[in-house]
């Protein structure tokens, strides 16, 4: 038994390792440059096949390895400094979220452009002896590589705190991390410090993405699992904090490797509990420092409610959409109804993400709860469709309700990852729970009631339904507690000062934003006639943020715009191409490179300029 | 040594600096006054480069700097030590100062942390204290040091005696005026008139972005009528 637990907690030390190697470089490129790089997950990967490309050529000795390792991480550190120089650097003066977007594209090309290279196929590393060898540690066999692991943790952690602390590079990026324009103004050039940073930070995901192989093997999904978990252990280490960042990843790697033994099903939500406890506790994570209070800068433009001629404009499209079914066919019927859904699943996250102002990374949990609800409502609890409608907004409201407890009570990038890693528990639970919700094999037959069987009937119910719930957010928006959703938004300080309880507004716009998103969930589930845990992938949460960033922020007729443009051209897309992510991934690039305000907020300022002139 | 042609500058729509012209001659202090408001820390960061002029030109020295990058003018000389301060308060004093290290200028004698802790002697006694835990005046002077650290040829103080107790401020005051002593030009940016007319030689007032007086330090002391439109109630 004891020798079982001690085997356990070696695992799960030999886990953190690796863990703490990606959330380092992570955790000080945030501190120096602020972008959450999503990305960084992509380094990992490419560190783990091109230490494939390199090893597997190489002898099966531990000089040859150690040699190989190194090859690997140097590679990888000039991609790093490379991807900074040519992309990453163009795009810091760019809010906070389209950064995370611009990270995600590069995710998206970066997982086509290694399928290209070097196929769909899992590469294991063959392994030397030495590499299969194990130590005997009183009657408990563990594995050597498992031991080197969790040696290196400690080293890598050491050699950068030398780094960090007996340097003048190191003094700089300290310096840089609290205040980086007062270093430059002293002289020093943020670009070659922002480079060699990246470099650093690439380099550690390639030492780990290298260290990966003789565990597992270089493969395709390794860029999300890790940047998932490498986004809770920044977030609960405390954002910039490497020691902090070394302590989570204890925390995490052995808490899943008891979980996997103990609660196999329970793991994920365990390490969200986890996270929540700490969160809860010190919000700015174990050895963070609080951030700075963004007050947003005063030339935020303002949300208004439509120009008539938009409005016009709007009641045309309504028109027409309701019109058109009597002259489009069924393909496009059924990309209509896609649109409605959008529609409504975009201004629901545009609600607490424009007003509100916080930007979710995870909205598809709200989309995907509200989906298995209303399917589990009619077939496993044989309720009509019109339950299942109801009852899907109110769980993702609930649900909502719950998750938004502690997390309005973060800001900016710590609210977009944890939203993030929210939604993949949500997805790994949907996923694991076969009983329940078929796992990967999805619910099908999910259809609609018998009244509504008519594609056009259900088409009209879902833009009925779509239009109805986007008017009423809207209306929410200009009631008096949206004009107070978005003073607390502006200035927490001053909201508080004329009496407007910051969280409990954002409290409630998260939860009608859950509900909203909810309803949408459903609708789709019925409109698809069946629900997948792909319903609650971090793609179909991009896809939301898309629709809004295109469309822009700054109006409610942004989101609705953006849906309807993304919906129209990704289906055009997937029509076009095998290499939809990344064309989708570059398209994201151009676009945030050429658009930093989205779609509609750039046409709405030459409207404005325009009317001016 | 600094020239300013004509400076202005936007914070989005709002014009704040309507054309600001002033010169600083090598060796001189020159003290910016104006009322909270007034332009004196825009016209400061526009000339270290943190905030971009729309127009004007600011020549120092030889070279014209205008629209530079802050890093590359402060090392063409020009120090800035800002009005909050702005220390690192993770980093101990002598890290702070490293921080600030650039390579000594021909013809000039360097800074060192020495020099520096014989100008200000409250550092020297406390080199290993985190920036976050030293008092106001103690970050002040830190600020400054930090500067000075760059070997500037000319350097540009925010209200140096904001917030400091009276004896703090006198201290400060000795420690400018060391400074000029060592050959360092200043342009200072204050409100209190008192401390910025015992160690100035000339002032430039400055009121809704605009210089709209400039002189010696006798010729304000001798129009109270200025010195009531500038600070008068």
């Amino acid at each position: 038994m004891l020798s079982t637990l001690l085997v356990q907690l070696l695992t799960g030390l030999s886990g953190a390792s690796s863990l703490f190697l990606v959330s380092a470089g992570l955790t000080v490129i945030f501190g120096v440059t602020r972008v959450v790089n999503f990305s960084h997950g992509s380094l990992y990967m490419l560190g783990a096949y091109t230490g494939w490309s390199i090893l597997s050529r190489l002898p099966r000795e531990p000089l040859p390895f150690i040699l190989g390792v190194l090859l690997t991480v140097a590679a990888l550190a000039l991609l790093g400094a490379l991807l900074e120089r040519l992309l990453l650097r163009r795009i810091y003066a760019a809010p906070e979220l389209l950064q995370l977007l611009f990270t995600f594209g590069v995710v998206l090309v970066v997982q086509d452009a290694t399928q290209a290279i070097w196929g769909p196929n899992d590469l294991p590393l063959p392994r030397g002896r030495w590499l299969r060898s194990f130590v005997e540690i009183g009657d408990a066999r563990v594995p050597l590589y498992d031991l080197i692991l969790i040696a290196i943790g400690p080293a890598v952690l050491a050699a950068l705190w030398l780094l960090l602390t007996r340097t003048r590079w190191g003094t700089l990026i300290r310096a840089a991390t609290q205040d980086r324009e007062m270093v430059a103004a002293l002289g020093v050039d943020q670009k070659r410090l922002f480079t060699s940073v990246f470099a650093l930070g690439a380099g550690l995901a390639g030492l780990a993405g290298a260290l990966s192989l003789p565990d597992g093997s270089a493969n395709l999904q390794m860029d999300l699992s890790i940047i998932t978990d490498a986004f809770v252990v920044v977030v609960v280490g405390g954002l910039g904090s490497v020691p902090g960042a070394f302590l989570a990843s204890i925390l995490i790697g052995v808490l899943q490797a008891f979980g996997i033994v103990v609660l196999p099903q329970a793991t994920l939500v365990l390490v969200f509990v986890i996270m929540a406890a700490v969160l809860v506790v010190r919000p700015n994570g174990l050895l963070g420092r609080p951030q700075a209070i963004r007050e947003n800068p005063a030339s935020t433009t303002l949300i208004r409610p439509a120009e008539p001629a938009l409005r016009w404009l709007g009641l045309a499209a309504l028109i027409l959409a309701a019109a058109a079914p009597l002259f489009v066919g069924p393909f496009l019927l059924s990309v209509l109804t896609e649109m409605a859904v959008a529609m409504l699943f975009a201004a629901a996250l545009h609600f607490m993400m424009g007003p509100g102002g916080m930007a979710s990374f995870g909205h598809a949990a709200w989309f995907g709860l509200g989906a298995y609800a209303a399917a589990l409502a009619v077939k496993g609890l044989a309720l009509p469709m019109t339950a299942g409608l109801l009852i899907a907004p109110l769980l993702a409201g609930t649900a909502a309700a719950l998750f938004g407890w502690f997390v309005v009570r973060l800001s900016g990038v710590y609210l977009a990852m944890l939203t993030l890693a929210f939604a993949q528990i949500v997805w790994a639970v949907m996923f694991q729970a076969v009983d329940l919700t078929g796992g990967d094999n999805g619910i099908l037959g999910v259809w609609p009631a018998q009244w509504a069987t008519d594609r056009l009937v259900f088409y009209w119910l879902t833009l009925a339904l779509c239009t109805a719930a986007t008017l009423v957010l809207r209306t929410i928006l200009y009631a008096p507690f949206g004009y107070a959703l978005r003073g607390a938004r502006d200035s927490e300080l001053r909201a508080a000062a004329i009496g407007l309880d910051a969280t409990r507004l954002r409290h409630a716009a998260f939860t009608i934003a859950g509900a909203a998103a909810g309803l949408a969930g459903s609708l789709a589930a019925f409109s698809k006639g069946s629900v997948f845990p792909g319903f609650i992938a971090i793609s179909r949460s991009v896809d939301a943020l898309l629709m809004v960033l295109l469309g822009g922020v700054q109006s409610m007729a942004g989101p609705i715009v953006g849906a309807i443009a993304y919906t129209g051209l990704f289906d055009l897309l997937l029509l076009a191409t095998d290499q939809w992510r990344a064309v989708l991934g570059l398209s994201i690039i151009v676009l945030v490179l050429a658009f930093p305000q989205g779609i509609a907020g750039t046409a709405h300022r030459l409207w404005l300029r325009g009317k001016e002139a | 040594m600094l020239d300013v042609q004509d400076l202005h500058t936007h914070y989005g729509r709002a014009h704040i600096l309507q054309g600001i012209s002033l010169q600083v001659a090598p060796g001189e202090v020159l003290v910016l006054l104006g009322r909270n408001g007034a332009g004196k820390s825009t016209t400061l960061k526009s000339l270290i480069g943190l905030v971009r002029p729309t127009a004007g030109r600011i020549r120092f020295g030889t070279e014209y700097i205008t629209g530079h990058e802050p890093h590359a003018i402060a090392r063409a000389g020009l120090g800035y030590v800002p009005e909050e301060r702005r220390i690192f308060t993770d980093l101990t004093v002598m890290e702070n100062l490293e921080v600030g290290r650039l390579p000594p200028r021909p013809g000039l004698p360097a800074w060192t942390p020495e020099r520096l802790f014989a100008l200000f002697p409250n550092l020297g006694e406390m080199r290993t204290r985190l920036g976050g835990r030293m008092s106001g005046g103690e970050q002040q002077m830190l600020a400054i040091a930090r500067t000075l650290m760059g070997n500037p040829r000319l350097i540009l103080l925010d209200e140096p005696s904001e917030g400091l107790a009276p004896i703090i401020v006198e201290q400060m005051a000795h420690a400018i005026t060391a400074m000029k002593r060592q050959g360092v030009t200043i342009l200072l940016a204050e409100q209190n008139l008192h401390f910025a007319t015992n160690i100035a030689d000339r002032a430039a007032a400055i009121e809704r972005g605009r210089i709209v007086w400039t002189g010696t330090i006798p010729a304000l002391h001798a129009d109270p009528a200025l010195r009531d439109t500038l600070f008068g109630a």
